[in-house]
């Protein structure tokens, strides 16, 4: 069970103080006021009818917050005009992730809303009339995985997006972010993402893919943007899930992976940060805790052997501290504001967190080598009776999310069969 | 051309009043019927935009094109398509590239989280100084005072001071080092962004940079006096604040890849040297880094030396208990992992 919080555990700065020490320590101090006033969660985990002991998932205002941002943002939100994709994919996977209803139309809006985001030369762009964007595309496909109808994935030119990937292609396995852009591992990222759902996959989409992320990932363990950057969580989710797709995750040093992975986890707030000695964030639930579970199926670790991090501690962190009660939606840290993005990564690894998301071992398919295993190794995902671990009411739960691709199973799977059923694309493209 | 870092064309006046701007029909943004999530523009945001796709629909090459990416810009420098188009304005314009980059200084102050600048300034820069002949014709040395170069230091300089662990300047910084070769002052700079906050670990992955020279890590030796001189560098810096991850994870990582044999010829007894000095064996002993890197040294000396490796086994394993059971339980399903693995290695 879950180490529970204690003072002990506050940051030891050996009284010698410089800008770090002094940030976390604020940070704790924050933290500790609002750790002091909870009854001890321990009792909680997986049980109980009632819960006042601060440890609730606040649905409705959450679900409202999102709803509201649907509805429109205010004109601050300008400086997210290029992103207008991901507005779409967290709102929307936020309220699928509560099991609030996506009604048919706000799926039809969905749909024509990312319909004038797609460019004639394929690619979809961060607004209509702006350049292709690899993390553009991304949210934009899995809006329309969310949709989940044949409408929606009706909308997408695969083969125009195929063929615009190639363009994006460099010769050491990486992906331009957009033409002229910058290069880094988010690119592999979302290049296997949507070449993987829209089946693809080709040899010469993949081609040393695997072996840049391998060089990414530095001599703490964690993976970063480009050979040489430091490591991050952000990044190491994103080349871990990448490798996962693309059956490669051993080409990493999992072992120092795993350490650099586990160290993210905070002693005393229990939740994540996204480098080495960088304070807690709320987004890290997802980046870093989400990536355990491609960790354990890569360390070819079960269910009875547990996650490498403590889950309790974690959801006691999203919980305790990311949730805004005031206007909903949950946020990085308490003192800061909600938004969406940080709405949608502190419940999909809240999410992660609650369900154990493994591959039944009997069933594991192991070749790794062909891109056509791809599919059915995704698809053996699953949430593990039995590895669920709840902290607080049983009505906290979330449905579960898919750790490489972020969005729950059974849009997935329909997306999956919807695609894989059309003729694969030709070899001349 | 100049650019002027204030604009020209005057920002109060809408654009549809303006007669440098009458020829154009603006094309506003298309966003269907109901679409989910829109954003209410202001009126100024929203009519710049309108005329920046109309700009950019036409391909037009021109000053006010450049100005109005401008102004794009400062409002929304997340706008990736408006600084694709203002960097083919700038090369077809032929403007002033020492003007432009300081435009980009001005924005990065306003936004220090921004992606596109640092790419725009990467553009800018290997235009002023072509890095292939740069790098063949002129000494490290002399590089190091090439104006180019020294702006973008003293540019980087200025955003790590606002910032020191500023994730995009670290990245530029890295870039513009192994684009210009300009490797020998980079770890007296790293040198003092740790002697300025021990802790930062951008500073400390820098270093390991440094070392490599842009090489891939795999395939390279470190040279074994190097090597050396980092254990004794790594533990004068953990000797200042032992419950610092950074040093520990820097020295441990750097010996797992480069030279395992000195993590117990050298790091050990240094370590243990400072576990058993009364000033430091209270921080020493109840920091986890300690025993995490005990951990790391015994399996690696017990697979070289199979003599004492159960008995060296055995150690690591009681550390992985204790920590998971008292002095690091947060992360005590990793201790208990590491554990079994030990229990499980072949000697």
């Amino acid at each position: 069970m879950s180490h529970l919080f204690s003072y002990d555990f506050r940051y030891d700065d050996n009284v010698y103080e410089t800008e770090t020490s002094l940030k976390q320590v604020e940070v704790e101090e924050n933290i500790g006021r609002i750790y002091y006033k909870l009854v001890d969660p321990s009792t909680l985990v997986n049980g109980g009818e009632i819960d006042d002991s601060g440890h609730r998932l606040l649905r409705s205002k959450h679900e409202q917050f999102v709803r509201d941002a649907i509805h429109g943002l205010s004109s601050g939100f300008a400086v997210l005009d290029a992103s207008q994709p991901w507005l779409a994919f967290w709102s929307l996977n936020s309220l699928d992730i509560m099991g609030c209803d996506i009604d048919l139309q706000l799926r039809r809006r969905a749909v024509e809303t990312v319909r004038r985001f797609q460019a004639e030369n394929g690619g979809f762009c961060g607004g209509s009339r702006q350049l292709p964007h690899m993390a553009g595309s991304f949210a934009a496909i899995m809006t329309l995985v969310l949709v989940g109808d044949d409408e929606a994935y009706k909308v997408i030119d695969r083969e125009a997006m195929y063929r615009w990937m190639m363009t994006m292609k460099q010769p050491d396995g990486s992906f331009a972010m957009h033409a002229g852009g910058e290069v880094d591992v988010r690119g592999i990222y979302c290049a296997m993402v949507v070449a993987s759902l829209l089946n693809i996959m080709t040899p010469e989409l993949i081609a040393n893919s695997a072996d840049f992320i391998s060089q990414c990932q530095t001599c703490e363990g964690g993976i970063g943007p480009y050979p040489g950057v430091e490591a991050h969580g952000g990044y190491t989710m994103c080349g871990l899930a990448a490798l996962e797709i693309l059956g490669k995750t051993d080409v990493l040093d999992l072992g120092r992976l795993a350490r650099w992975m586990s160290s993210r986890q905070l002693a005393f707030e229990g939740g994540f940060s996204g480098r080495t000695n960088k304070l807690v964030d709320g987004c890290y639930s997802y980046w870093v805790g989400g990536a355990f579970a491609i960790l354990q199926k890569a360390l070819k670790r079960t269910q009875s052997d547990g996650y490498l991090y403590d889950r309790a501690a974690l959801q006691r962190y999203v919980l305790a501290c990311c949730q805004d009660g005031r206007m909903g939606g949950l946020r990085d840290k308490p003192g800061k504001s909600s938004d969406l993005y940080h709405t949608l990564y502190c419940l999909s690894g809240l999410s992660l967190s609650q369900h154990y998301m493994g591959v039944n071992p009997d069933e594991l398919i192991n070749d790794n080598t062909s891109v056509y295993s791809v599919p059915a190794r995704m698809m053996q995902w699953d949430a593990i009776p039995m590895g669920t671990e709840i902290l607080g009411l049983r009505s906290n739960i979330l449905k579960p999310v898919h750790p490489v691709y972020g969005v729950s199973l059974v849009p997935l799977a329909k997306c999956i069969k919807y695609f894989y059923s059309l003729p694969p694309l030709v070899a001349s493209l | 051309m100049r650019i002027e870092s204030s604009e020209s064309v005057s920002e109060s006046v809408p654009l549809s009043q303006q007669e440098e701007w009458k020829d154009v029909t603006p094309i506003p943004q298309d966003d269907g019927k109901h679409p989910i999530c829109p954003i209410a523009y202001t009126d100024e945001y929203r009519e710049i935009m309108d005329y920046l796709r109309a700009v950019m629909a036409k391909e037009e090459i021109s000053e006010r094109a450049l100005t109005l990416t401008g102004r794009v810009i400062q409002t929304n420098p997340g706008h990736y398509t408006a600084w694709m188009y203002r960097k083919r304005l700038v090369e077809e314009l032929n403007a002033d590239i020492a003007g432009e980059l300081d435009w980009v200084s001005d924005i990065s102050a306003m936004y220090p989280k921004n992606y596109q600048l640092w790419h725009h300034r990467e553009a800018l820069v290997v235009r002023l100084l072509d890095p292939k002949q740069a790098t063949e014709e002129q000494s490290e040395a002399e590089l190091l005072r090439h104006p180019v170069i020294r702006r973008e230091l003293q540019f980087l300089d200025s955003a790590l001071n606002e910032d020191s662990k500023n994730f995009h300047a670290w990245l530029y910084r890295q870039w513009l080092v192994r684009t210009y070769n300009i490797w020998e002052q980079e770890l007296i700079f790293v040198n003092t962004m740790i002697n300025e906050d021990v802790r930062n670990n951008s500073a400390w992955n820098q270093r390991y940079f440094v070392h490599l020279q842009g090489r891939n890590p795999t395939q390279v030796e470190l040279d074994s006096e190097l090597v050396s001189d980092e254990i004794v560098y790594a533990v004068e810096n953990i000797k200042l604040a032992p419950n610092n991850e950074s040093p520990w994870t820097y020295i441990v990582g750097l010996l797992l890849r480069h030279a395992p044999a000195k993590l117990y010829t050298e790091l050990l007894p240094k370590i243990q040297e400072l576990a058993n000095d009364k000033d430091y064996s209270l921080a020493m002993t109840t920091t986890p880094f300690y025993w995490s890197a005990l951990v790391d040294i015994y399996e690696k000396q017990a697979r070289a030396s199979p003599e004492q490796g159960k008995a060296l086994i055995e150690q690591a394993q009681s550390i992985c208990h204790s920590l998971a059971t008292e002095h690091d339980p947060m992360h005590g399903k990793y201790w208990e992992f590491r554990n079994k693995s030990l229990s499980e290695l072949q000697l």
